[in-house]
This record gives structure tokens, C-alpha cells and sequence, in this order.
């Protein structure tokens, strides 16, 4: 893998990728090599000087359009599009049309009647990113769509852990937590098996989603045993907006059994790092102190990535869009 | 004076296992000959007579569709016309529409409303309880005098077990079924009282991890026909399965079956034609109640229906507009259009070989009648004409652009068979085009 990506000459980073499709839905049904590239060209990015000029999409209009509470990710976003001197329109939607009665539909062909190049959306429902992509003539990225998937997180986790560890292929993963109400997770679980690591993914039976060694990873109940060996510990929130009271005893119970501390960690690799896409919740997915040690945690260099990860994805579904319009 | 006479017709009637090729002739609403090669020279030569070549069509009883749901998108009349045009001489409307059909006058109400017209008959099954929490008992005597043909809560199951009991024992003592749609509500999370946030939406399994869509477990539906039939082997009640979908369900059925309580069930075309992997578009054509199963569940409803376990097919029309189906899969409806596949549905299993055409046609028309108590459907001399003709091998294909009601969980599916004409109390309710064509004098 190192190999490979020491034979890519300068130019082909520095050049945008082409990817299959017009939109940046799901991780599941993408190829290894679009992931790879998005993934080395965002590296690319990421190796920039914040002030240099990457400011290629002028004129380029994106809708921010945010069904759903997020600060990371929208301003992550924006971030990016402006980088590349987009222009950028945030839009909120938690407490207007959706209270109004509007459809989504309704809502979905008011915004294309505003000629948008690019609609990034996040929303509650699985799946309905898909139905923007069926309306809309721009393309579409989803940041985030109920218990489904959230692409671009698991690309800036896959650059984040390329930057640190150096390639995919082969490491152990283990994914811990609310598995069942996670879209991080099945972005990851998808993204990483498909770049060939060995992925566990380590839960309380109550939050482990039913047949989920069908999607190539391992389950385990007992937090010792999935870290153990592990290179990465990736975390991921209680979601408890999305839980019923009948998941989980309690926060102290759920960290004896299923928080990351010292003594579970040890049993990872020796140079294991902590990964957690946020927000945290202190003491309960993960001892407050491991989370502010640097050497191991890499959550702050996730936040970091994000922008230049986001950055490749735009800047590939606008070179796709106009290779489509050329043919 | 008419006569009308369907020339060569395979006439097929599972009742009185009837099943050869005859002349039928029609005359004043009636069937007034059944015979090999009838000669037109016994009639007056006044009298108009119209020939049909019917080489190659089947006549049979109509269908009846035990299970229809009329919702806020139809009226009656709107879909006992569509009714009639496929095939449905009767059909059984379930209690939760608007208003609930909950007490004798409305059930009155309707079968007055529905009597003595030229489209299919409508049955009614009265609501089994009167409020939504499923507590308290309907006049189910009173309803079942003006003429309510079973008790159910519909689309949500009788849940409390002390209220099943009485029910069920009452409806025993009134001779009326008690039909269920089996499901656990606290497990499948349609149960809005309930403190627990989850709403199910489709099949719990692979694609539901996949989807990130909320799985209801498939035991969610066998939990509640175990329960029940220990309630109804106390009660002596005729107990009737709705649309059941699961291979647990199937199995406890025919071991109650074998038990010899009175115990039946149907399922719908969806059941025995689609999985669960037709969501993985999230196409909310097929967000339905009870949720598609797996494939193995899929075979066991073919099972079920090749050994009897499963009595009748019904079309569990639920009909909903296209604004509450273009949605995210969650805010979206639940539920299709049935009573324009339920024939040639059906009709695949035939063409499959999976099951002959007789048991196709006892599955839509002798059975229902056997679990409902209804009046056995006869295609006898002197007798009503009421009757379908179809052609079972016409190549066709479902399109949701030329369906009157949506969505259809089967759209762009090729399909052979249709029917050419309706008839119910002696009139003709339904002629296509190209029946008419076949006329030959």
C-alpha cells in the first residue's frame, strides 16, 4: 500500500478526481480506487498552507442544508467550499418548512428552483439524501442521514489514520459503542473493509444491529476482548436522542462495560490511537483524560482533516459533473 | 329477449370441482343453460341472441377479497368500480376508516348503501373494540344482526389478552370469526402509548443494518397467533390469521390446524412474491404491514399455500396518495394498492406451477367463503350469473401509470392473465373491450 502511493506522481494529486457518480450518497457500493483517491487527493490538501490558492470553484454555489442540529459538520463544510472559492449558503431547516407542513419534496424543488450546484444534507430519515438526489438536478452530499450512513466522516477518518498509521490494509479496527443508531459506523464498517482492514466492531448486545458480521466485520460483547491487538479504537456517542430507555442500565454501567480507560486500552496495540467522531461524552464513551492525551487521541486531527477531506470530495463531484457534461 | 350465449368456455368452479369446456347461456339475469354444444335453434327466432367465442377463456365464481382497506384517497363506490373491473364480485372492508366502522347503524349504513347495485357486494367486518387502546368491546351482537361478517381491530392487533378472551368468547357465542393482524406492537414499536420512542419500519435483518432503518423482530408476529390460539382453544372461536408473512406463523398454524381447532389464515400477493432486499432502494412502494421477510419467509407463504396451511389470498388494499409516499422512507405511509393485482398475482403462482389454476381460484373465491361463512359461490343452471371470465394467459405487465390506485408494489412486472368481464347479480358490472370484440353474431 505504501508502495502504491509513492508511485503516484505530484501531478495526479494535485489533480481533482473523477469519481462514478455525480452525488457522494452512502460508502457502500463505492469503488477502492475512488475511495483512494479522494483519500490522497485530500491528503493532498491537508499538506497545503491554509493560505494557499486552491480557489477553483468561483461561481460555484452550495446549499448547506441542515434538517438536523450540527456544528462540526456544517462549518466543516463550509469551510471547504469556500476554500475553494465556492460560495456558500447555510441553510437550517430544524425549525422551519418541516414545522410548516411542507413536504420534503416541496422543500427539495423550492431549493432547485434556486439552480444550486452542489446540495450537502443532513437529515433524521435514513435515506432521504437519495430522494434529494431523485429531484434535484445538482449533485448531493450527504452529511449524515438518520442511522444510515455519513460518508465524508468515515473519508477524514480513513485520511486521519493514513496520516498517523500510514495505510488501511491490514490494521485492526475496533468500533465501540451505539452501534444500532450510528451512521458513522456504517460508513466506516463499509469504507474500511473495503480498503481491507480488519474491522471488529464491539458493542452491548442491545446496540449491536442485528446480522451485522454479514457486512465482513467481527461482533463482540466484551470490550477486552474486541480491542485487544487493536491499532485503532474508534468511539462513537450514546445517542441518546435516539434511544428508548431500554438500552442501557445507566452512564456509569455502560463505562465500567463498554467506556475506553486505561486498563481496557492497554490491551490494544502498544501504539493504538483513540478516534472519536464527536461530540464526546466525557466518562461515559471515554475517560476524560485519554481524550485530551495527545500522544494517543487523534480526535482533534479528525476535526482538522475534515475541511481538507471535504475539500476533495467537492472539488471531485464538480470535475465529475463537468467530465459528464462534456461527454 | 337477450340471450347471451359464452361459446366453448372452460368453465371452472372448485366448489362442485366443475371443470370442463361448455356452452353457458345467460338469459334475464340468470344462467338459463349450461351444456356441450348448445344448439341456438331451440330459441324463438324473435329473440336476440349474441354469441361470444370464448376459445381459450375461463369462466369462474368471482373473487372475493377478504381483506381491503378503503382509505382517505377513495370512496366506496370509487373502489368497488375498480373492484369489479378485476374480478372482485365481493369484498370484506376493514372497520378502520373514517368514521370507525364501530356500531350497528354505520354498518347498516353501508350495506344499504352498497345493496342492490350492479358492483361487487361489500361485506363488513365490524371493529372489535370500540376505542383505539383495543379495551373496551363493541356491540359486536348488534353489529353482527345489521350484518358485520367478522370482528377485528384492523391494522393494529388485539392486545390485551382479558379483552381477546371475551371477545373471543363472545363472537363464538354469536358465530361470527374473530380475524387478527398479529403483531406485537411493543416489539414491532407501533404501539404510540407505549414509552419507548422506536417506530418499526421495515424487517429486522441484514438490510435493515444495512438501511439504518428500524427492524421489526419477525417473532413480533408469531408471539401474538401463539397467545391467541391458546385463547381461542379455551373459546371455541373461529379464528382467522390476516395477511400472515412469517415461517413461524405458517408452521404454529398447521400444528393448530393438525390440533383440529378452528384456526385459518390468508396472506396477500406481496407475501409470496416479494423480500425484503426490494426495499434497498428505500422504495416506499414497499414500506407495508405486516413488513416484507426474508426469502425463506417468502417460501414458507408458498408452503403454506401449497399444503392449505394458508386458506385464502387476499389483496390487503391499502391505497395511499402519492404525497404520503414521496417521502423518507420513516415519514412515509405504510401500505399498497391490492385490488388490481390480487388476480393476476395470483395467477403467477399458477403460471409457475407452483399451484394449479383450481387451487388458485378456491385460494380467491371458495375458501374466503368457507372462512367467512358466506354463501358458497355457485355456477349453477337457474342460478344469479355471477361470474368473472378472464384470459389466463394474456401477456401483460403491471404499470403504475395505467393503475387507478397507488402504489403497487409490482410495478414494470410482467405478468400473464386478465380479466375480460365482471358479472354480479345477473349484470354485467364489467366488459373490456376486447371481450367485446369476441362477438360473433
Amino acid at each position: 500500500m505504501n508502495e502504491l502511493l509513492n508511485n503516484k506522481t505530484e501531478s495526479f494529486l494535485s489533480s481533482p478526481v473523477k469519481l462514478s457518480s455525480n452525488h457522494l450518497l452512502a460508502i457502500e457500493g463505492m469503488k477502492k480506487s475512488e475511495i483512494q483517491n479522494l483519500i490522497d487527493r485530500a491528503d493532498y490538501f491537508a499538506n497545503l498552507d491554509k493560505h494557499s490558492n486552491t480557489k477553483t470553484l468561483q461561481g460555484y454555489v452550495v446549499l448547506n442544508v441542515f434538517f438536523e442540529n450540527s456544528t462540526r459538520t456544517r462549518v466543516s463544510f463550509e469551510l471547504a467550499a469556500r476554500r475553494l472559492g465556492a460560495e456558500v449558503i447555510n441553510i437550517s431547516l430544524i425549525n422551519s418548512s418541516i414545522k410548516k407542513g411542507e413536504s420534503l419534496l416541496d422543500t427539495a424543488s423550492t431549493l432547485n428552483a434556486m439552480k444550486p450546484d452542489l446540495l450537502i444534507v443532513r437529515h433524521p430519515h435514513s435515506g432521504a439524501p437519495l430522494l434529494f438526489a431523485d429531484y434535484l438536478n445538482c449533485s448531493i452530499i450527504n452529511a449524515g442521514d438518520g442511522r444510515h450512513e455519513h460518508p465524508t466522516q468515515a473519508l477524514l477518518d480513513a485520511l486521519t489514520i493514513k496520516r498517523r498509521v500510514g495505510y488501511l490494509e491490514g490494521l485492526k479496527i475496533s468500533i465501540c459503542g451505539d452501534i444500532a443508531n450510528s451512521r458513522v459506523a456504517r460508513s466506516n464498517i463499509h469504507l474500511l473493509t473495503i480498503m481491507g482492514a480488519d474491522v471488529r466492531c464491539v458493542a452491548p448486545s442491545t446496540l449491536m444491529p442485528s446480522n451485522l458480521e454479514n457486512l465482513g466485520v467481527k461482533c463482540f460483547y466484551d470490550m477486552k476482548m474486541g480491542i485487544k491487538d487493536a491499532d485503532v479504537v474508534m468511539l462513537l456517542r450514546l445517542q441518546n436522542e435516539r434511544m428508548s430507555g431500554t438500552e442501557n442500565p445507566s452512564e456509569r454501567e455502560y463505562f465500567k462495560f463498554f467506556g475506553l480507560d486505561e486498563t481496557k486500552l492497554a490491551l490494544a496495540s502498544p501504539n493504538a490511537v483513540i478516534m472519536h467522531p464527536g461530540p464526546m461524552n466525557r466518562g461515559v464513551e471515554i475517560a476524560s483524560a485519554l481524550a485530551d492525551d495527545s500522544n494517543r487521541s487523534l480526535i482533534k486531527t479528525q476535526v482538522e482533516m475534515g475541511v481538507a477531506v471535504r475539500m476533495s470530495i467537492i472539488e471531485a463531484l464538480n470535475n465529475t459533473k463537468n467530465e459528464i457534461l462534456k461527454n | 329477449m337477450t340471450y347471451t350465449i359464452f361459446k366453448s368456455i372452460k368453465l371452472l368452479n372448485p366448489a362442485t370441482n366443475l371443470n370442463e369446456i361448455l356452452d353457458v347461456v345467460i338469459h334475464k339475469n340468470k344462467i338459463f343453460s349450461i351444456s356441450k354444444d348448445f344448439q341456438t335453434e331451440v330459441l324463438k327466432q324473435n329473440n336476440q341472441i349474441d354469441i361470444y367465442d370464448c376459445d381459450g377463456l375461463t369462466m369462474t365464481p368471482g373473487i372475493i377479497d377478504m381483506r381491503v382497506n378503503i382509505g382517505k384517497t377513495e370512496n366506496l363506490v370509487s373502489t368497488q368500480k375498480i373492484a369489479a373491473e378485476n374480478g372482485i364480485t365481493s369484498m370484506v372492508i376493514l372497520p378502520n376508516q373514517t368514521p370507525k366502522l364501530n356500531n350497528p347503524s354505520i354498518i347498516d349504513h353501508i350495506k344499504r348503501q352498497s345493496e342492490n347495485s350492479k358492483l361487487p357486494k361489500v361485506n363488513v367486518y365490524g371493529a372489535a373494540t370500540k376505542d383505539d387502546q383495543g379495551l373496551e368491546m363493541s356491540e359486536i351482537g348488534l353489529m353482527s344482526e345489521m350484518g358485520a361478517i367478522g370482528f377485528t381491530n384492523g391494522n393494529k392487533s388485539i392486545k390485551n389478552s382479558l379483552v381477546m378472551r371475551r371477545l373471543m368468547s363472545y363472537a363464538a357465542m354469536i358465530n361470527r370469526p374473530i380475524i387478527q393482524h398479529a403483531e406485537d406492537e411493543d416489539l414491532s414499536g407501533l404501539n404510540k402509548a407505549s414509552t419507548t420512542l422506536i417506530n418499526g419500519e421495515m424487517n429486522e435483518g441484514e438490510i435493515s443494518t444495512r438501511l439504518g432503518l428500524i427492524g421489526i423482530p419477525s417473532c413480533a408476529e408469531v408471539i401474538i397467533i401463539e397467545r391467541d390460539i391458546r385463547l381461542a382453544k379455551l373459546t371455541g372461536v373461529n379464528y382467522h390469521v390476516a395477511h400472515v408473512s412469517t415461517r413461524d406463523s405458517i408452521n404454529v398454524i398447521r400444528e393448530a390446524k393438525k390440533a383440529g381447532l378452528k384456526i385459518t389464515c390468508d396472506t396477500a400477493p406481496p407475501y409470496f412474491s416479494l423480500n425484503e432486499t426490494s426495499l434497498l432502494s428505500y422504495n416506499t412502494a414497499f414500506k407495508l404491514s405486516p413488513p416484507l421477510r426474508i426469502e425463506d419467509d417468502r417460501l414458507a407463504v408458498i408452503e403454506g399455500i401449497q399444503d392449505g396451511t394458508i386458506d385464502a389470498i387476499a389483496s390487503d388494499h391499502r391505497a395511499r396518495s402519492k404525497d404520503t409516499k414521496v417521502q423518507p422512507f420513516s415519514a412515509a405511509s405504510i401500505g399498497a394498492s391490492g385490488i388490481e393485482t390480487l388476480f393476476v398475482m395470483t395467477l403467477e403462482l399458477v403460471h409457475k406451477k407452483i399451484i394449479d389454476l383450481n387451487k388458485a381460484i378456491s385460494l380467491l373465491t371458495t375458501n374466503p367463503a368457507n372462512v367467512l361463512n358466506m354463501k358458497k359461490p355457485s355456477l349453477e343452471k337457474d342460478e344469479l350469473a355471477e361470474f368473472i371470465i378472464f384470459d389466463e394467459n394474456f401477456p401483460d405487465m403491471i404499470n403504475q401509470n395505467n393503475l387507478k390506485t397507488s402504489p403497487t408494489p409490482f410495478d414494470l412486472r410482467k405478468i400473464n392473465g386478465k380479466i375480460l368481464g365482471t358479472f354480479i347479480n345477473g349484470q354485467a358490472a364489467y366488459i373490456s373491450q376486447m371481450f367485446k370484440d369476441k362477438i360473433i353474431k
